[in-house]
């Protein structure tokens, strides 16, 4: 497992469109956008209209939190001052098993991994974790992988 | 473009030296490009009555610029965008022309790219130390995830699980724009590399090594552009414009992680339109520029613009197929990869030069022309530079593309 996030470091600052997002994450609920007129999800809220429909409206979805590994790099030099005790780690998008939709459309979101770079591999089931902060506002969602795949790829160099 | 393939040209080209750091503003600096390229064109400044650039915060403006130099302009527009933006600003000047808003235009950019603003958004003393991630850097700074290096990474490390390409075809890249730079005076890099060199370099984040990033540099870049008219009485042949695509624009994979697959990048959308205009197909194109912000942009661009079919572009560049004296040259003054970071332009100004038949090398004779094809000597001019489509990238989601021909084709 990566050494923490130094979260002092790192002010995350919800706003008009992100706030409820934010909170949720407080209660451990993971949220995407949901399009009230057409159904359609996506990721992430800052986002305020529906690309498929082009409706204003914007709801939640409460997702179960799990999904598979999409792609993912492993961060070994670090830019932001809160990583740098924490690399090498892994940031992955993870496709939400909840979100697939009639004509094939997916939600994908990202996070940082739990896991160590031998532990990670494309197409691995994943789920979420919550990680209280620095900043009592803010509860950070995290990702562990959470199980095998018969077909998983993982980068060997 | 269709009627107006070749009634527009670029006429003139000029550079700052790549610089780390300048120690200097980049008003200074646009200004010598922008002086240079008007001189290289043998205009004076008072013939340029139009000026645009590109910026991301981090620059001058034109009406600065046009005040310094003194020059007084019917046309003066700065807009916001990054790499792809130049070869963008190429067709709203022809637009303009066109339209007689004004006769001819100069497109600068100018950045302390090393020194100043850089694209990763690291100090220049290093990491930032207290990160606010407001807007959009909510969902990618919250995550350590901010670097072009980082961001592209996610596109790349997919792609490769997708085709079964692997890193080495990122290395035929970087050695052959290295070995392009080692042919040219200004590149910051010019010690050639080997395939085993760049998988040996240390990771900045897998799957990308220090060999598969381009080079921060200080630097501003110009070039004219005018017609067809003007174009014949000046001081170079005329490279003439054939055709391209401007910032086409997909949903973005940094933003939408949910694209069907996010390595299908925006120059899919652009490059029959471009053709098309140009009237050529791929077998007429003897070299290319592609933005090489790292090695695997240049590699999924080759494909998006249909050099090869999709997911075959590790196998295309096998063999140093991009190497000069080769199939299909790339980034002959050796890209951001070697020569220096421009946000694109430089690579323009070098495909003018090659389809001038005037690549400023070692050759003493270069600037008539004069070349030896020698590379143990440091020639870089192409023996034949005809025809050249240059292939810009802004992310995944933006892309330009300028087809360019000398007046030999
Ligand atoms: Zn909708």
């Amino acid at each position: 497992m990566p050494a923490p996030i130094d979260y002092s470091k790192l002010r995350i600052v919800p706003d008009f469109d992100t706030a409820e997002w934010w909170a949720a994450t407080k209660e451990h609920k993971y949220l995407v956008r949901r399009c009230p007129d057409c159904g359609h999800k996506w990721f992430p809220p800052i986002f305020p209209a529906c690309a498929r429909c082009g409706s204003l409206k914007t709801g939640w979805f409460e997702t179960a939190g799990k999904g598979v590994i999409y792609s993912y790099v492993v961060v070994v030099q670090p830019i932001v001052g809160a990583f740098v005790g924490t690399a090498p780690y892994v940031v992955a998008i993870i496709e939400l098993d909840d979100c697939r939709e009639a004509d094939g459309a997916v939600t994908r979101v990202a996070g940082v991994m739990l896991n160590d770079e031998p532990e990670i591999a494309i197409g691995l089931p994943c789920e979420v974790v919550y990680e209280e902060t620095a900043d009592p506002r803010i509860v950070m969602p995290r990702w562990r992988v959470c199980g095998a795949a018969p077909n998983a790829w993982r980068f060997a160099e | 473009m269709g009627s107006l393939t070749d009634k527009y040209c670029i006429v003139g080209v000029g550079e700052t030296p790549h610089m780390r750091p300048s120690n200097r503003t980049t008003l200074s600096m646009a200004c010598e490009a922008v002086s240079k390229a008007v001189a290289d064109a043998g205009l004076r400044l008072s013939d340029i009555d139009g000026m645009t650039s590109y910026q991301i915060g981090d620059s001058t403006t034109s009406p600065h610029v046009a005040t310094a130099l003194g020059m007084r302009l019917n046309y003066a527009v700065d807009i916001l965008g990054g790499g792809s933006s130049g070869e963008a600003l190429v067709a709203h000047a022809i637009g303009l022309i066109e339209a007689g808003y004004c006769k001819t235009m100069v497109i600068f950019r100018a950045m302390n790219g090393r020194s100043g603003r850089r694209m990763g958004g690291q100090t220049p003393g290093g990491p930032i130390p207290v990160a606010v991630a407001e807007g959009d850097a909510q969902f990618n700074m919250g995550w350590g995830w901010t670097t072009p290096a980082q961001r592209f990474g996610m596109s790349a490390m997919r792609y490769l699980r997708d085709t079964g390409c692997t890193t080495r075809a990122f290395a035929e890249i970087a050695v052959a724009h290295r070995y392009h730079a080692s042919l040219n005076p200004k590149a910051i890099h010019r010690s050639p590399i080997t395939i085993e060199d760049h998988q040996r370099s240390r990771w900045i984040v897998k799957p990308f090594r220090l060999l598969d990033c381009c080079q921060e540099t200080d630097v501003s870049v110009a070039i004219v552009v005018t017609s067809r008219e003007r174009a014949f009485d000046l001081r170079h042949p005329p490279v003439f414009i054939m055709g391209g695509y401007a910032r086409t624009l997909t949903d973005s994979p940094q933003w939408n992680y949910s694209r069907e697959e996010i390595h299908y990048v925006a120059g899919n959308y652009g490059w029959k339109r471009a053709f098309g205009m140009a009237g050529i197909s791929h077998k007429d194109v003897d070299f290319i520029s592609c933005y090489d912000a790292f090695t695997f942009t240049t590699l999924i661009q080759l494909e998006a613009n249909g050099f090869c079919g999709k997911g075959e572009a590790g196998e295309f560049v096998k063999g140093g197929r991009l190497q000069i004296d080769h199939e299909l040259p790339s980034n002959l003054s050796g890209g951001h990869l070697s020569e220096g970071y421009t946000h694109g332009v430089q690579m323009v100004i070098e495909n003018v030069r090659q389809l001038r038949h005037r690549a400023d090398d070692a050759c003493p004779g270069w600037a008539e022309g004069r070349h030896t094809y020698d590379r143990k000597a440091g020639c870089r001019q192409l023996r034949k530079a005809d025809i050249c489509c240059g292939m810009g990238w802004g992310w995944e989601n933006m892309a330009s593309c300028l087809i360019l021909r000398g007046i030999a084709a």
